[in-house]
């Protein structure tokens, strides 16, 4: 039922000829749905919702439907959007046009041909050209870089002694305190590595040495206090200091640090990755799509989102519109970024099924 | 149980006429509830599920099936989901018992204001309930402050992030669903029973387990039937307040349904954990009867059927009983030559002083998230914190000054209202066919009907998207009412059928006796008693559906708002004091809702 269609783009007339049903459907049923007419220029965006929500509205949508004319809707999607996009696209239900993706993401939907090129015929336009290569792709444009980085509470021991790199985290002995890690083989492999003596640097860690990292783990894991399960979690571990040292996405830590934890953040070692724009496969507005994405590109628009959330624009010119002390927290701030190593998704796109079942066969044993 | 065959029937003979009919005109209650989960669940289900039938081209493989046990990661798992629901459903039997106990034999008056309480963790959001319990029982927690503080250990105490902490915030969540199910049941059952049993010369403890507690065991076996498949479920809070090892199956589906989009295996494990259920579902019926659900006592039922399981099973029950009367027995003799009995004073003092104790135990152990979320919504810290730092009405000023927490409180209302009368009028029928007809392939029928709370949420979520995508519905609320419906099903015909089982059909033949039409007794006869069982039912159902999120999220397409979905929104980056202010809102309006019905109730009875 779903193969047969991969990639299949849908056509037009079936589509209006859907939209028309769901709409005297939602007519005789009394309730709104989405429908949109031809001449409706109108695209809805899935976006994490939070505080993404405000930031994304004073970045983007607002501005960007007062510009164009094309009115720019964002909705929440769940948590890992994926699913719901496979479903709306094997249904040609498209009630979101786009969505913004992590990497690793668009990586899984760009493996089932679900996603549109981002970039029209002609070539990028300005704003796109000036996102850098490792942070665009076919099938997507990174909006923000997020980093995994390691925190610790400076009112423990560990404040007067810093852990400074992976070696350190696995160093119980020497570096003492209440521990937690991801329950996802993401960063964790990558992190075992590192502390296993593998050189920072993409290259050298992928293709992950899975036997490797393992062996690694195996030496921390009676060590590990708590393992965590999602990003709301470790704010709160961070905020009232149930633990001492951990790794969690930069944004999450700095919500704690806002509120007033006295945690620090180590960019040294970290892990890099981002989120970007994509566009559903076989959508009714995919030129309009692109043209919002142009526009979501633009340095100043992008430097819009940054007091909302704390992940770093991916157009190095939203920095002059940024304040500095904001600045210092972003993780495109090329001081950081030098020292951070970027995650291989396409890597884990091919292996993530077979280690996320190792890893939670380890975590068993 | 008497058949139907001897029982005076209403006037008209009309029954008389109809038992020589087709059989099917006695079963046409049990199909629109069939019918309706045929369309929105079996039907897009399978088209889901049958995915993990074929391999990449459409042709038939079992391949998805074999990978289940090339490694042992799958049935470990499951058999860590079966361990945690197992213990889930044993320590809520065992704690919620004295409660319901206590519920039922306390003035009507007390009794309300009992229920409150117990209900207290049903009307704070899950998520606002698992943190409220990472706070209390974290390192530096109220809890271990206190322990520490009075010197009774010396370094704080490991109470989460283990198979502890699993089990505390699960009972916590599931207990009121068995205390309320078994209350329905015990509210029925005469007094005068266990008193004549008294006036014969048993003590509390033998009265007590041969004549009440087996006159319970419907609502036992009910009550622990919707705790079980409900814990197969969870995932959320055993992730967050579990250890390394406290994996549950639904995570896995989940990470091949969003993760790695492979939906053919995710088929296959929600397959292999619907399979499994159903064995255990079978093997019980087997050993002890569905038919405690479905209309005879587990011994009855046992020596009716063949088999030696059946029989062995039927003999457990009755020894079991018997040997804890006996031991009560015993314990009582010891106690009084330990402490002569003086023949002028009740002896029932000193249970009952036990009883309350236990039971207000348990009660606290409800209600103190709540006490938690309370002075917590007033915080000035943007985190739920311990102790709550300063005063401030700032989170409550957020959530008015918001539109779409009153708009998505409103919307959830709504859905949650229609969702519960849909599965009553379809859910009340199925139950009391299945209770009070025989018929061969009635424990299918039973799995069938409750199979939805087994499937986990996101697969019913994505098969619903595809068939409401056809029709329509998607991003309606008619749309997720239906969805909601399929869940309250199983919860409204496992209640109602503990409540009907329960039922004195005497009192039906009484009044047909009289000349009362079929209708009357139902109306002043019937529906009188099982009236607070049928509320029990609907507010479950209410519950499923003001907290649920997977389907929400997919039949809206995060158009609209519900409450668990702002909720949700609100804690993407962290669980702030908002959702505590939330959670106190509704905490004070469910608390108005239950003292004015109340209220309102006292008025009937005194008009």
């Amino acid at each position: 039922m779903t193969h047969s269609k991969r990639g299949r783009p849908v056509s037009r007339a079936s589509r209006r000829q859907f939209i028309k049903s769901a709409a005297a459907g939602a007519a005789i049923a009394g309730f709104p749905a989405i429908v949109r007419s031809a001449g409706d220029r109108k695209i809805v965006i899935r976006d994490p919702g939070g505080p993404f929500t405000p930031g994304f509205n004073a970045a983007f949508y607002e501005p960007f439907t007062k510009a164009s004319g094309i009115t720019a809707v964002g909705v929440q999607g769940p948590h890992e959007p994926t699913g719901m996009i496979r479903a709306m696209i094997e249904a040609e239900n498209y009630t979101w046009d786009m969505a913004l993706l992590s990497k690793a993401s668009h990586q899984s939907l760009v493996n089932i041909g679900y996603l549109e090129k981002v970039v029209p015929e002609g070539g990028p336009g300005p704003n796109v050209s000036r996102i850098p290569d490792n942070m665009r792709g076919e099938y997507i444009v990174g909006d923000d870089v997020y980093a995994t980085v390691m925190v610790h509470r400076a009112d423990t021991p560990l404040g007067k002694n810093p852990p400074q790199d992976w070696k350190d985290f696995w160093n119980t002995k020497d570096f003492p305190g209440v521990r937690s890690m991801h329950k996802h083989p993401f960063d964790t492999l990558e992190f075992a590595l590192l502390a296993d003596g593998v050189a920072p640097d993409s290259a050298a860690i992928y293709p992950i040495d899975a036997d490797r990292a393992f062996r690694k783990l195996d030496e921390i894991k009676p060590e590990v206090d708590i393992w965590w399960t999602g990003g709301a979690q470790t704010s709160q571990l961070i905020k009232t200091g149930e633990v001492d040292l951990l790794y969690t996405w930069n944004g999450r830590a700095q919500v704690a640090i806002d509120d007033g934890a006295p945690a620090v953040i180590n960019w040294n070692q970290a892990m890099w990755t981002f989120e970007g724009w994509c566009i559903l496969k076989g959508g009714p507005n995919v030129d309009l799509c692109r043209e919002f994405i142009e526009y979501a590109a633009g340095a100043e628009a992008q430097s819009r989102f940054t007091p909302h959330v704390a992940y770093g624009p991916t157009n190095a010119g939203a920095y002059q519109y940024i304040p500095e002390e904001r600045a210092k927290v972003l993780p495109t701030n090329p001081k950081y970024l030098s020292s951070m190593i970027e995650t291989d998704t396409d890597w884990w796109g091919k292996n993530k099924e077979a280690l996320g079942e190792r890893f939670n066969q380890w975590l068993l044993t | 149980m008497t058949t139907s065959a001897r029982l005076p029937e209403p006037p008209g003979g009309r029954a008389a006429a109809r038992r020589r009919g087709p059989a099917w005109l006695r079963f046409w209650p049990i199909a629109p509830a069939v019918v309706f989960l045929v369309f929105f669940f079996v039907y897009p289900a399978t088209l889901l599920l049958g995915l993990s039938a074929v391999d990449a081209e459409g042709a038939p493989t079992i391949e998805h099936y074999a990978r289940l046990f090339r490694s042992d990661l799958y049935v470990k798992v499951l058999l860590i989901t079966l361990k945690v629901a197992g213990w889930t459903t044993l320590l809520s039997l065992v704690a919620g018992y004295p409660v319901a106990y206590l519920l039922a034999t306390v003035r009507d008056n007390t009794r309300n204001m009992l229920i409150i309480w117990v209900l207290m963790p049903f009307w704070t959001s899950f998520l606002v309930r698992t943190f409220a319990w990472i706070v209390l029982l974290g390192r530096s927690g109220a809890v271990n402050d206190l322990l520490v503080a009075l010197g009774l250990v010396e370094y704080p105490v490991r109470m989460i992030y283990n198979f502890t902490g699993v089990m505390i915030g699960m009972v916590h969540a599931l207990m009121p669903l068995c205390v309320l199910t078994m209350l329905s049941v015990m509210i029925n059952i005469d007094t005068n029973l266990t008193r004549a049993a008294s006036t014969l010369g048993a003590r509390g403890g033998q009265a007590f387990w041969r004549v009440y507690f087996p006159l319970s065991v419907p609502g036992v076996a009910a009550g622990g039937l919707l705790v079980f498949i409900t814990a197969l479920g969870f995932f959320i809070t055993p992730a967050l307040l579990g250890g390394r090892k406290d994996t549950m199956i639904v995570q896995l589906i989940i990470f091949q349904i969003h993760e790695v989009l492979n939906w053919a295996f995710a088929g296959a494990i929600a397959l292999l954990l619907l399979v499994t259920v159903l064995a255990i579902f079978f093997l019980y019926d087997r050993l002890l009867g569905l038919s405690t659900l479905s209309g005879e006592t587990a011994a009855a039922g046992a020596a009716r059927r063949h088999g030696i399981i059946a029989r062995a099973g039927g003999r457990l029950g009755r020894l079991f009983t018997a040997g804890m009367g006996n031991l009560c027995e015993a314990a009582a003799r010891l106690f009084d030559r330990l402490r002569p009995h003086r023949a002028d004073r009740p002896r029932r003092g000193l249970s009952r002083g036990a009883l309350w104790v236990a039971g207000l135990l348990v009660v606290a152990f409800l209600a103190v998230p709540s006490f938690f979320v309370i002075p917590v919504s007033f915080t000035e810290e943007g985190f739920l914190n311990w102790p709550p730092k300063g005063f401030s009405l700032q989170w409550y000023e957020l959530v008015f000054a918001s539109a779409e927490w009153p708009k998505a409180a409103a919307r959830s209302l709504v859905v949650a209202v229609c969702a519960a009368s849909l599965g009553m009028l379809v859910g009340v029928p199925a139950a009391f066919v299945l209770v009070r007809q025989r018929f061969f392939g009635k424990t299918a029928v039973f799995a069938f009907l409750v199979s939805p709370i087994i499937i986990p949420n996101i697969i019913i979520a994505v098969s619903l998207f595809y068939l409401f995508s056809k029709l329509a519905l998607v991003g309606t609320i008619t749309g997720l009412v239906l969805g909601h419906t399929v869940l309250a099903i199983p919860y409204v015909v496992i209640t109602v059928m503990a409540l009907i089982k329960n039922y004195d059909r005497r009192l039906d033949q009484a009044a047909w006796t009289l000349g009362a039409s079929r209708l009357r007794t139902f109306l002043h006869v019937t529906f009188p008693i099982i009236r607070p069982g049928l509320i029990a039912a609907f507010m479950f159902a209410f519950i499923i559906s003001f907290d649920e999120l997977t389907i929400a999220l997919f039949v809206t397409g995060g158009d609209f708002t519900t409450l668990p979905k702002q909720m949700w929104d609100d804690a993407i980056m962290r669980v702030n004091p908002t959702l505590a202010a939330v959670a106190t809102l509704l905490l004070v309006f469910m608390s108005c809702v239950i003292v004015l019905s109340e209220i309102l109730r006292r008025r009937g009875a005194a008009r």
